[in-house]
């Protein structure tokens, strides 16, 4: 996705954060040169491409985006939020960049348009299996606690009418 | 860096699923300029900021982890 839109003028980055499951294999972070090895292996196991941005120890960065272990953001030319989502859902990454793009070749075109706020709930493919191998490489202990979670925090969240969009859709 | 005496430390060492969704939903909202930050570019070791990439290109940015 990143060559394909590198010629339409956007850049691809990958802010590196904690670790969100840390297991016995890749451990919560205790110093800032753990976090850069655990980065580089992170680069080489998922042959990452893109620019990595490692944030620092304490997650200067990743609290001021929301703190949240998979977001994903589109930051226009000049510096303003275009886009923002609490989970990276590529599909849906390239549904936001083609409207971004698709509005500014209208402009050119001539036709008027004025900025408005706009919201959606997005609808990611949830991909078990892949989040599954993804624990199991951190190390049973990521397995655990995941299964651990769920079940104690997630059907009291859920349950809760404030994110009653989330059950619906 | 904890926000509070008995919040969870930054890099914790168990997870227990208190990421906050919901306080997610208005931290930024679209249309607010993105907030700067400093970091180390993993390929060199340079310390960059955000900023110089959104200078001169839209810039789509992921977070996340290995794990």
């Amino acid at each position: 996705m990143a060559h394909q839109y590198a010629d339409k003028g956007i850049e691809f980055l990958f802010v590196y954060t904690r670790e969100a499951h840390p297991g016995e294999h890749y451990p919560a972070h205790r110093s800032f040169e753990q976090k850069l090895a655990q980065a580089r292996a992170f680069q080489t196991l998922l042959n990452v491409e893109r620019p990595i941005l490692v944030d620092d120890f304490e997650g200067t960065g990743h609290r001021q985006y929301g703190m949240l272990p998979n977001m994903t953001y589109l930051v226009g030319l000049g510096g303003r939020v275009l886009f923002r989502a609490d989970w990276t859902d590529p599909p849906t990454i390239v549904t936001a960049l083609e409207y971004v793009l698709a509005c500014r070749a209208r402009r050119r075109e001539g036709l008027r348009l004025a900025p408005f706020y706009a919201e959606i709930v997005g609808q990611r493919w949830n991909d078990q299996a892949k989040f599954q191998e993804g624990l199991e490489r951190a190390g049973p202990k990521a397995v655990e606690e995941f299964a651990r979670a769920t079940q104690q925090t997630w059907p009291e969240l859920w349950g809760s009418p404030s994110v009653l969009v989330h059950r619906v859709n | 860096m904890n926000d509070r005496p008995d919040a969870e430390p930054y890099n914790y060492e168990e997870f227990v699923g208190s990421e906050d969704f919901l306080a997610f939903r208005t931290a930024l909202p679209v249309g607010s300029p993105a907030p700067d930050f400093a970091a180390t570019l993993l390929a060199t070791g340079e310390i960059v900021c955000l900023s110089d990439f959104w200078r001169e290109r839209d810039v789509l940015i992921e977070f996340g982890s290995l794990t």
